[in-house]
């Protein structure tokens, strides 16, 4: 993790002008502008209020207090931050810890000075998951984080998120080691080998379960007990994790085939696969994942780049919301990551979603698969003040972001950003 | 797209639909249709509301109210507005399917100097991509051959036929050509994936020698072939439309240096250039108006490098737009070509009016391409390629409503619908205990 220290180099490679100032809620309130709920409709003319970096009022009749920052809203349109649910941006020293296919054992730290964290803010996204990579089987742990930009790596920590594990099934996995000599390969080679790992990783941690309550329970009967204590095992020690329900489970995956798998031997061994990522064959199987209570966290629309996302389709985000899966939209990159609420806007175009199920997609869901929804995702009285403003409804040709505010700071704010007009201005051979 | 609501019932009734179009043209004959009452929208020109467009033998034979025909397939476009087909300005759609396959991805061939390559003979119709790009109302996109110095014949085709010759607007619409050091791709080869590509180059200097001889070789080929004095060639004919300037060599360049490397060498040579990339090309946007050099934009579903302003791609084409530089938006590669618009709506967001990014979507392309008397306006005589939307085809809330391309409604039939209505119309699951 690094300090804020290095942020001021991040900030000059971003090209921002002004850090924002790391400590102290501001008060702010946004007035005369759309405001977007997400739980209760979108309210014309209305007014937010943030104070103390919660929101405090919002309305069409609210009193801006006196004495606050006020922004002028008139003909904006004011939304939750955007929450992208998959990310790997900002991250330190790599996102696969790819020697074994089982490793929930680690986690993936914070990189506070990447400049990517501004390009999000920029594109309005207030809070991610950083995940672990695809590359294993049972990947290691995520971050729920802030975009807390100008922050400690520790700062941007999302407090109160769930701890996140990242799965993986089919080519990632399986192809993790193909080009290795024969006798350096890791197993497993196949989606069959993919689910085996997963039962025996899983009946290993049952067993230490046991050990462990067996020699609570006698311990517990007698403190004198001669019972030895087993030896602790992180790996084992987060998948019982898993079996109580406090590590939840992300997993990687394309195809119907293997999505059923994985939920079919979450069932056998007694835990739930919280969210499937990527997910794109996830409109084949939507009963499936709706029934065990699986969330789906997908691409707008990418497909054909590899055999298994040769079945993906746009549709598919409307066909998993209309079988009462809770869908988000999220980036997997450092680039769609700036523009999330275009991917959102891509389920209205294909499958004619309901325009506040797009939005949601971005807002309230992935607050939901990140556990995180009692904070933020929707704008109401008592939630955090992570807030996108937008020049013109999110779907509309003329978006852009104009101020991101998180915990109630403005960290974005389009009036101060450096600008490629305002440096083909000044830029001596800029007309040239 | 209309398809949600339509979509069921358009395929159920296809059958019903061809024996209707059978019913109103003699076989083998195409129907003639009557759009009316929508708003007509075209590059440059203000919308034309409760405008009819008669389609008459793949063409537009009459735009205007009040337009009429016999035996006419009535599409009632009220309340609906209509707008050229979209064009994608460089692509692989045809060439590539599934990536990471290299036998679906046949972009580069071998060697460095390929101007006798041609993509449009090598061009896959029963490309499920060509389906799922029309359905967004992108009905012609530019195909391009990658890899080595000179990488063949880019060809402009439309997104629905029968046959490559179908496909097929401009044959030869210009020669790719990555310029040597220039970063553009010239020595690096296999610039599209998969097989083939260019074979390694050890020494730069070495390869820039050897393409100042091909060119100088080819022009006095093709000066020879004029006095006909020289007997037929087939590699360095493919050279010369580029020096009778019917063709553009359409040069990769992404830095400012690059940009005008790429301009000095087609007044070395006398040929015409075309931009394609230009990532800085703002840097230069005066000396490239000056120059009346376009430029077709790489994908700005990018991330910006380190050192410039976070909205540099999406704010670029607004600058260029402000300066007088003719450009076209591209995707590169193929798979999310329907998506042309939404990057346009990213620079329109940034700067870009409306009107030059639909220029940029429809006429401008067609300029660049030498397709302008047959595409990229809804305009008496011009092949019908068309859409009906229910609104701003940049906004994402906006429905496509029909597609025509070549004068033919194009049916809900790509790989993404199939998918999408069988699954739809799933049941619940019924599992054997």
């Amino acid at each position: 993790m690094r300090l804020t220290i290095r942020s001021a180099r991040a900030a000059f490679i971003a090209g921002v002008l002004a850090m924002p100032g790391a400590l102290g809620a501001q008060d702010v309130a946004i007035r005369n502008a759309t405001i977007i709920t997400i739980s209760n409709g979108d309210i014309p003319n209305g007014t937010i209020v943030v104070r103390g970096g919660k929101i405090t009022a919002v309305g069409a009749n609210v009193q801006v207090p006196a004495g606050i920052r006020v922004i002028d809203g008139t003909g904006k349109f004011v939304m939750p931050g955007i929450i992208d649910a998959h990310s790997h941006a900002a991250l330190e020293g790599g996102i696969n810890e790819g020697s074994e296919s089982v490793t929930p054992e680690v986690r993936v730290q914070v990189k506070n000075d990447d400049a990517v964290i501004y390009r999000a803010l920029a594109g309005g996204v207030t809070a991610a998951l950083q995940l672990h990579g695809s590359a294993n089987t049972i990947g290691g742990q995520g971050n729920v984080v802030k975009m807390r930009w100008g922050s400690s790596a520790e700062d941007m920590l999302f407090k109160g998120a769930f701890r996140i594990v990242k799965f993986a099934l089919g080519e990632n996995v399986t192809r993790a080691s193909s080009t290795a000599p024969a006798d350096e390969r890791r197993f497993p080679m196949t989606r069959m080998g993919v689910e085996f790992t997963v039962q025996y990783w899983f009946n290993k941690a049952k067993e230490y379960q046991k050990e462990w309550d067996d020699y609570r329970a006698a311990v517990k009967a007698n403190p004198k007990s001669d019972a030895i204590m087993p030896r602790r095992d992180l790996r084992l020690e987060a998948l019982s994790d898993i079996l109580k329900g406090d590590l939840k489970v992300h997993s990687h995956s394309y195809r119907a085939d293997e999505i059923l798998m994985l939920i079919r031997v979450a069932e056998e061994n007694g835990f739930k696969v919280h969210t499937f990522q990527h997910v794109l064959e996830g409109y084949k199987v939507a009963d499936e994942m709706a029934r065990h209570g699986a969330m789906a966290s997908t691409f707008a629309d990418m497909w054909a780049y590899k055999v298994e996302a040769w079945d993906a389709i746009p549709f598919n985000m409307a066909l998993m919301t209309q079988r009462g899966v809770v869908v988000s939209v999220n980036s997997d990159s450092d680039e769609r990551i700036r523009r999330l609420y275009q991917e959102a806007g891509v389920g209205v175009r294909y499958g004619n979603m309901a325009v506040n199920d797009a939005l949601k997609m971005i807002t309230l869901n992935p607050a939901r698969q990140l556990g995180v929804d009692k904070m933020v995702g929707t704008l109401e009285v008592g939630k955090d003040g992570d807030i996108a403003v937008f020049s013109a409804h999110p779907f509309a040709p003329n978006a852009m972001v104009e101020y991101t505010l998180v915990d109630g700071k403005v960290l974005f704010d389009r009036s101060e950003a450096a600008t490629l007009r305002k440096q083909a201005a000044t830029s001596p051979g800029g007309n040239q | 797209m209309r398809r949600t609501l339509k979509g069921l019932a358009t395929l159920v009734s296809l059958a019903a639909t061809a024996s209707m179009v059978e019913a109103q043209a003699a076989p083998g004959q195409d129907t003639t249709y009557l759009i009316k009452g929508g708003t007509v929208v075209n590059p440059g020109a203000a919308p034309m509301p409760n405008t009819d467009i008669l389609i008459r033998n793949n063409r537009i034979a009459a735009v205007g109210a009040g337009a009429s025909a016999a035996n006419a397939k009535v599409i009632d476009a009220t309340g609906k507005f209509i707008y050229p087909g979209m064009i994608d300005a460089n692509t692989g759609i045809g060439l590539q399917e599934i990536g990471g396959i290299g036998t679906m991805n046949l972009r580069s061939e071998m060697g460095q100097f390929n101007p006798h390559m041609k993509a449009l003979v090598a061009l896959n119709v029963e490309s499920e991509i060509l389906g799922v790009t029309r359905m967004n109302g992108v009905t012609t996109v530019l195909t391009s051959p990658s890899g080595g110095v000179i990488s063949g014949q880019a060809t402009l085709i439309n997104t629905a036929g029968w046959t490559w010759e179908d496909l097929a607007i401009v044959r030869t619409a210009g020669m790719m050509i990555n310029l040597p050091g220039s970063g553009g791709g010239g020595g690096r080869g296999g610039g599209g994936g998969g097989r083939g590509g260019g074979a390694p180059v050890g020494n730069p200097a070495q390869l820039q020698a050897d393409f100042d001889q091909f060119m100088t070789e080819s022009r006095d080929y093709s000066a020879g072939r004029d006095a006909g004095t020289t007997k037929l060639d087939l590699i360095y004919e493919a050279m010369r439309p580029l020096f009778k300037k019917e063709i553009p060599a359409i040069i990769p360049a992404g830095n400012e240096q690059s940009i005008r490397n790429a301009v000095a060498f087609g007044e070395k040579w006398n040929i015409r250039v075309v931009i394609s990339g230009g990532g800085e090309a703002w840097k230069v946007r005066k000396f490239l108006a000056e120059k009346n050099v376009p430029v077709i934009l790489g994908s700005i579903e990018s991330a910006p490098g380190d050192n410039v302003p976070y909205d540099a791609i999406y704010a670029q084409p607004g600058l260029l737009y402000d300066a007088g530089v003719k450009f076209a938006f591209s995707t590169g590669q193929g798979s999310n070509a329907r998506h042309v618009a939404f990057h346009a709506a990213l620079a329109v967001a940034y700067g870009l009016p409306l009107e030059g990014a639909l220029k940029a979507l429809t006429i401008w392309p067609a300029e660049i391409l030498g397709a302008d008397k047959q595409i990229g306006s809804i305009a008496q005589g011009k092949l019908a390629n068309l859409f009906i939307t229910t609104g701003d085809p940049l906004d994402l809330r906006t429905q496509v409503a029909e597609v025509f391309i070549k004068g033919r409604q194009v049916p809900d039939d790509d790989r993404h619908h199939r998918l999408y209505l069988k699954y739809k119309a799933r049941p619940l699951p019924v599992i054997v205990p």
